[in-house]
């Protein structure tokens, strides 16, 4: 868990973590004006399209309009609470952010620099390593209620509070359907490591069941085909912990104005904005971790593409920055996929209402997350007499 | 000062200042956010003994599941300022004081005197060190063979408390028909 | 000025920091008066025990002192929804969660 072992190494690794955390916030403004563009296809209409090329100049407008907005605290807000519940929004998606693995690592042979030797070094191309990976992103983003509760509270009105109230009650309790529909991945992996389940699924399928070699050259060896439903309960899961459509109760317009962040204007609003965006981006990261073969090429075993790199690259560091580069590109191309469909649920389905939000995540999701941890965990014990 | 003797007396003055405001805040919805924080506190503390899946149980189940169930029944109450927050006379709250501190200063010099006594251990054990992993691992083996009577009785204990809250939630309360 | 104390953590700077939690709790135990910050407390101290449980498991190089952490976690929680379910009966009872109304429960 070191930060590193001298100067550069620690330098690069702080470096990475701010590099993560401008990515992340950066990314929001292309999503959003994605959503906005995307939404109006969808609704057949043009959106923003005057500021710029393809109205990309809005986003530069929206960003100096929410920073110029007057700074507005309701009186009966608790100022502290008020204050704090925007900043603390960002925490959790950026710090479990951080933990994905979005590439291969880099190597970094010796070099000479203000004169003494440097390296070799090997940079991840995450924030950190963490050997429990998955557990460690659950229980950070686990977190996420607070911001909610104090964001309702603290502004001191009944909509907010009620808005607040419904939002946590919904995280906490889709947070059990989506702990346990990963259950059945752990097992399939054997780890929580999340750098380690992405290798597993280099390649083409192929598995041993009961003492035989099955392969399907055709097919990716990805998660999503030996853990289906789990798939499924992860990604529905993911939405109602993000509180996007059609699990957005939280911020049900027809009843609760805004639901939590109504009275919040301006920059602070935007903060929210980003901790949304930033559990969608932590969602989809995950999704293509688990089942979809993280930053690993379909059917190119990372060994086949260290051997080609070799051979058009002249040094052992230059092949790795290839190969993280290709690698970061598959990453992001599954990645902007999975955005790409949050956003497109959003300006599809209808919105839940909230009994039935709470009978699918206690009474549908729960129940049948279990029975794929149980066929799982028996379909191993099985497949490895 | 190494990094490892800096991250603790760090994380201990956040988990004693937290846990302290716990206690001294007067009004519940902060006792419960700064509870949260010592959970939190408590994590990361686990985190530097080498407890790495405990430290995310930890948050996953206290600060995110436990705390926020607190959190949400005190914001459905909308308590105000507590009227009477801390105990009713300053003789008796004195002497409650008095008897904490007495037990603290006698369990640390306990923990003082006794340390000495115990056998230098080596702390090089092959399941403590490590990413995680192999302590998980061993953890889930000796949880499912040596404590497993223990887990399947915390089951069933879950299955009653269950049970049992639902029907407390439910009663209108007391015993006989209103 | 000794700075071995300072700078060499070992077990009894974990203990004695535990010792410290569940001594702030019992605190909270006594002098508070609301019903949930009461039960905030309680939890406050059954930390404290985990981490003694932590720090002697990581000293003593076994696990058990982990599987006892988890036991302790899951009565901890299944306290906290008795505890809480209580307190909601008592508040809708009442109208209030300080301890001095459950003097209305003797006969």
């Amino acid at each position: 868990m070191g930060m590193g072992k001298d100067i550069f190494e620690i330098t690069v690794n702080g470096l990475k973590l701010v590099v993560i955390f401008l990515m992340m916030v950066q990314m929001v403004p292309i999503l959003v004006w994605l959503e906005r563009r995307g939404s109006a296809f969808i609704q057949d209409r043009l959106g923003p399209n005057r500021v710029g090329p393809l109205g990309l100049m809005q986003l530069l407008a929206d960003a100096v309009k929410f920073l110029t907005k007057e700074n507005f605290v309701p009186d009966t807000a608790k100022p502290f609470l008020y204050y704090a519940a925007p900043v603390f929004a960002l925490i959790p998606g950026a710090v479990a952010f951080s933990a994905i693995p979005m590439s291969s690592p880099i190597q970094v042979g010796t070099f000479e620099m203000f004169g003494s030797t440097w390296g070799p070094y090997t940079f991840l191309v995450q924030g950190y390593e963490i050997g429990v990976g998955i557990v460690f992103i659950l229980g950070v983003s686990s977190l996420a209620a607070y911001t909610l509760l104090m964001a309702g509270w603290g502004s001191g009105n009944k909509y907010t509070l009620m808005g607040a109230l419904r939002a946590s009650a919904q995280t906490i309790s889709y947070e059990l359907a989506l702990g346990l529909s990963i259950v059945g991945v752990i097992m399939l992996y054997g780890t929580f490591n999340l750098t380690e389940m992405t290798l597993a699924q280099q390649g083409p399928l192929s598995f041993t069941f009961l003492g035989n070699n099955v392969t399907a050259s055709w097919l990716p060896n990805w998660g999503i085909f030996y853990q289906p439903l789990a798939a499924i309960l992860f990604f529905s899961a993911a939405f109602a912990e993000s509180n996007r459509l059609p699990f957005d109760l939280a911020e049900g317009e027809s009843e609760l104005v805004g639901g939590f962040h109504t009275e919040y204007g301006g920059f602070k609003f935007n903060m929210f904005f980003i901790g949304e965006y930033g559990h969608m981006m932590i969602a989809s990261g995950l999704m293509v971790l688990f089942f979809f073969g993280g930053y690993t090429i379909p059917y190119v075993s990372v060994a086949e593409l260290n051997e080609w790199a070799a051979s058009v690259t002249s040094t052992a560091g230059k092949a790795s920055a290839l190969v993280a580069l290709i690698h970061f590109l598959a990453f992001n191309v599954k990645f902007a996929f999975f955005m790409w469909v949050f956003i497109w649920v959003r300006w599809t389905l209808p919105r839940f209402r909230y009994d039935q939000l709470m009978d699918l995540g206690w009474k549908t999701m729960l129940p049948w997350a279990l029975a794929n941890t149980i066929i799982t965990a028996f379909v191993i014990y099985i497949a490895s007499l | 000062m190494t990094a490892d003797a800096f991250l603790f007396w760090f994380l201990a003055f956040v988990t004693l200042a937290s846990g302290l405001s716990v206690i001294l805040m007067s009004n519940p919805i902060y006792s419960a956010l700064c509870l949260a924080m010592t959970m939190v506190g408590i994590s990361a503390l686990f985190v530097t003994l080498n407890a790495f899946f405990i430290a995310g149980v930890q948050l996953i189940v206290y600060a995110g599941a436990v705390m926020v169930l607190f959190t949400m029944v005190i914001m459905l109450f909308d308590l105000k300022k507590d009227v009477q927050a801390f105990t009713k006379g300053k003789f008796t709250g004195a002497v409650k004081i008095a008897s904490v501190g007495l037990l603290a200063g006698l369990v640390v010099g306990a923990i003082a005197m006794s340390v000495s006594l115990m056998g230098e251990k080596t702390t090089d054990n092959p399941v403590m060190v490590g990413t995680g992993m192999e302590t998980t691992k061993a953890l889930g083996n000796i949880l499912f063979s040596k404590y497993i009577f223990g887990f399947e009785a915390l089951g069933v204990l879950l299955l009653v408390i269950a049970v049992g809250a639902v029907a407390l939630a439910r009663s209108k309360g007391g015993t006989h028909e209103h | 000025m000794n700075t071995e104390f300072i700078t060499n953590i070992g077990l009894t700077h974990y203990l004695v920091l535990a010792a410290l939690l569940f001594v702030i709790g019992m605190a909270g135990v006594l002098v508070r008066r609301n019903v949930i910050v009461l039960l905030m407390s309680i939890e406050l101290m059954l930390n404290s025990v985990n981490l003694t449980f932590v720090a002697f498991s990581k000293y003593l190089g076994i696990l058990d002192g982990h599987i006892m952490v988890f036991f302790v976690m899951t009565i901890a929680a299944a306290e906290a929804a008795v505890g809480l379910a209580l307190a909601v009966s008592i508040f809708k009872r009442f109208n209030e969660v300080n301890i001095r109304f459950f003097e209305h429960l003797k006969g």
